[in-house]
């Protein structure tokens, strides 16, 4: 057990300037304002920067390869999220990257990953589908052989930062009278390819995300990824990384589960009104001298640090559940004023509240919604699979 | 604060911790079965337990070795509170623990005196009041009726009273050996230490007894759980066992989520005050803000998804459930604490120039 303070070296504190320098010139307030218009959650310049300074590639490739070591990663994470980069989509790209290098041929490999890690190309998901929601395994679209090709056609929901990226990985069925679990094959869809059609969702929160859909799309056979109908194999291991529920080291520099990022942005925005509470108003009181205000602003406190405490599966749900729970309250204690957004005239908090209530929607659903992440949890306490199939006869 | 300061975030349990963890859960699992609780419902004490318990060395390890203990840290402590919670064991461990630590700070445990062995070995009790505020008159304390000694708050001052006659036991939800003391009535008041000090060494004393009463909490809210989950395994309904049910499992899993938040929050919060106890003195009540509010709705969901049975006395579910409300409202409204995160917070955000 150990929560001090890493003492570094002088050379990783030189790479934590460079980092921070590196970010400040690129993370400019305009890339801030951009984002927030488009809810892209991504900016082609920021990233090509970084790519091109080679802090994807060393975030990408493991210690022994020349990537970060173990502190540094954590030191670029933490600055990452400091300087607010619109950085969403960088996991998603790395994810799959990690796929396509265990598991894509070796001549898919050397077209794609170059790119990747220089920051020159994006790849995004394909996972979810309009009528299957979070069970990803029930999946309609279909991938039929022609030859030494592929035809495909169906749609994805969520396939968020598609329009900014070069590959989709894709789940499609091509066996649709098998197993659900053995009906499936993946491939790394080249997003330019003929038929392939992107059409734009806001959320809530502001984000943008994609419906797309594929119609007739025809890609060689090198663009699979894994055996034909094994698709499901390949699968876990991207949805083991991001669900987080992986194995933590005792180095104390991993992220404790998935969502850390939005736990932090909800613990900035707690801090933010405790300190708008304890400063005194134009009428010279405080919001904290109204005990309603310091008990629940106590209690919201009390329930962010649990939510920060908790790792894995677990951790997953208890940030979205308690981003819900608090957000509200945080808006409430601020007043009127909160239900104004970011830039408007007079927002409280400058809107962080506000936009807190929001993101705390899709959060529950995106990257596995809640009830998957229950049901994990409740198999992992033995009370076994929800089944509501029609018994048998 | 800095959110994003290069800290660890290791909540892992070293090999001497699981040792700990260990033969506490099994001492209990040996010599505190339900029916041992049940059967010292009527005092809230079992005294042949609490001498087989201080005979591990439960009371000794508290305590600082200045003061004849075996300097244990407060994350150490924090694991055998789990395991009394676990077991709903019937002895004043946490009161016991905290007053006399709270004696040692306040050198009032001086080697030698007459007292002071009795005292770190756990022959004689001492308790304290785990209220925040509220340093006037009667009170209602924990373990009031088989405390030798009583540490309270009388006005400015932190004194230590005696009675020659016990005070008698009010029956209450969470069985606790609760009892009235007027400390007008007191046969011996010593004023221990004023002002200041006096007072920050008591909160400290408040801060542990938080953190320990919400690690108690969190192995109280597992161990109905376990109970729960094993129930609704072996129960069918429509030709499945009820725990494949998501109205079942995503309750349980609701509690289960919170065991695991609670844990690690009382051994970030224990890590802090063991470690940095300037740096993060909101983590215990927030610890205990937490548990507080979520043990007693944990353990209704765990005893409501047994039913009928669940709901009779003789049930396991039933036993925890009183406790879960009963031991955290012994140190009074938890809205109390909650009040203090705020202005501990706040201080420290405004100091930092946040919101600016």
């Amino acid at each position: 057990m150990d929560f001090s303070r890493v003492s570094i070296s002088d050379d990783d504190r030189d790479f934590r300037d460079e980092v921070r320098t590196a970010l400040r010139a690129c993370v400019t307030d305009e890339v801030i304002r951009r984002d927030r218009e488009t809810g892209e959650n991504f900016d082609r310049g920021v990233h090509t920067a970084l790519g091109e300074q080679g802090y994807l590639a060393d975030d990408f490739n493991a210690e022994a390869g020349g990537g970060f070591t173990a502190l540094r990663k954590r030191i670029w994470e933490l600055e990452v999220g400091r300087a607010h980069t619109p950085w969403f989509h960088w996991g998603t790209t790395a994810m799959v990257a990690r796929a396509v290098e265990q598991s894509a041929s070796p001549e898919l490999a050397d077209e794609v990953l170059p790119g990747v890690l220089a920051g020159r190309t994006c790849l995004c998901l394909g996972f979810t589908e309009p009528e299957g929601g979070s069970d990803v395994a029930t999946c309609k679209t279909r991938a039929v052989r022609d030859g030494d090709e592929w035809v495909i056609n169906g749609s994805k929901m969520y396939t968020s930062n598609a329009h900014n990226s070069h590959y989709v990985y894709l789940i499609t069925n091509t066996d649709p009278d098998a197993p659900k679990h053995e009906s499936l094959t993946m491939f790394l869809v080249p997003l330019d390819t003929p038929g392939i059609e992107i059409q734009g969702i806001r959320t809530v929160d502001g984000d943008r995300t994609n419906i797309v859909y594929y119609s007739d799309v025809r890609i060689a056979d090198k663009y699979r990824i894994g055996e034909v109908n094994r698709g499901w194999r390949v699968l876990r291991e991207s949805l083991n990384a991001e669900h987080g529920t992986f194995e933590r080291d005792k180095s104390g520099l991993q992220n404790l589960s998935s969502m850390a990022h939005h736990a932090m942005i909800m613990a900035e925005a707690v801090d933010n009104v405790a300190a708008i509470a304890g400063v005194a108003q134009p009428d010279g009181q405080r919001l904290l001298d109204d005990d309603s205000v310091k008990y629940r602003l106590g209690r919201c406190i009390a329930q962010t640090e649990a939510a920060l405490s908790t790792a894995g599966m677990f951790g997953r749900v208890a940030i979205a559940q308690t981003m819900r729970e608090v957000s509200p309250v945080l808006m409430d204690i601020l007043g009127s004023a909160s239900t104004l957004s970011v830039d408007t005239d007079g927002a409280a908090d400058n809107g962080g509240a506000e936009y807190l209530f929001r993101l705390s929607g899709p959060t529950g659903i995106y990257g596995g919604t809640l009830e998957v992440f229950r049901n994990m949890i409740g198999q992992a306490l033995g009370l076994g699979r929800p089944n509501y199939s029609p018994a048998k006869t | 604060m800095d959110r994003y300061e290069l800290r660890r975030l290791d909540y892992s349990l070293s090999e001497d911790h699981i040792d700990v963890q260990s033969a506490y859960r099994q001492f209990f699992k040996t010599h505190c079965s339900i029916d041992v609780v049940r059967a010292a419902e009527a005092s809230g004490f079992d005294k042949s337990l609490w001498e087989r318990l201080c005979g591990t060395g439960a009371s000794t390890m508290a305590l600082p070795e200045s003061a004849g203990g075996d300097g244990a840290t407060l994350v150490d402590l924090t694991l055998v509170a789990e395991e009394i919670g676990r077991a709903i064991a019937p002895v004043p461990w946490i009161d016991h623990v905290c007053a006399t630590r709270l004696l040692a700070r306040l050198d009032a445990l001086p080697s030698g005196s007459e007292h002071s062995g009795p005292l770190v070995s756990g022959e004689l009790l001492a308790c304290l009041d785990p209220r925040i505020g509220g340093a006037h008159g009667s009170r209602l304390l924990p373990s009031g009726s088989i405390a030798d000694h009583i540490v309270i708050r009388d006005g400015d001052d932190v004194v230590r009273l005696t009675f020659d006659t016990r005070c008698s036991r009010v029956d209450n939800i969470g069985k606790l050996p609760m009892a009235w003391i007027d400390p007008a009535t007191a046969d011996s008041r010593t004023v221990l230490a004023s002002g200041p000090d006096a007072a920050a060494s008591y909160q400290r004393a408040l801060d542990e007894w938080r953190l320990l009463t919400a690690a108690a909490l969190v192995g109280l809210i597992e161990e109905t759980l376990t109970i729960a989950a094993e129930f609704t395994k072996s129960r069918y309904t429509l030709g499945v066992p009820i725990s494949t049910l998501q109205a079942i499992s995503h309750p349980l899993a609701n509690i289960a989520i919170i065991v695991q938040s609670g844990r690690n929050l009382v051994r970030r919060a224990a890590w802090f005050l063991d470690n940095e106890p300037e740096e993060r003195p909101e983590l215990a009540a927030s610890a205990f803000v937490f548990m507080a509010e979520e043990a007693p709705a944990a353990a209704m969901t765990a005893m409501h998804v047994q039913g009928g049975l669940g709901v009779s006395v003789e049930a396991a579910g039933s036993a925890y459930l009183v406790r879960a409300r009963g031991w955290p409202l012994a140190g009074g409204d938890p809205a109390a604490s909650a009040k203090q995160i705020a202005d501990i917070v706040a201080a420290r955000e405004v100091h930092d120039g946040r919101g600016a």
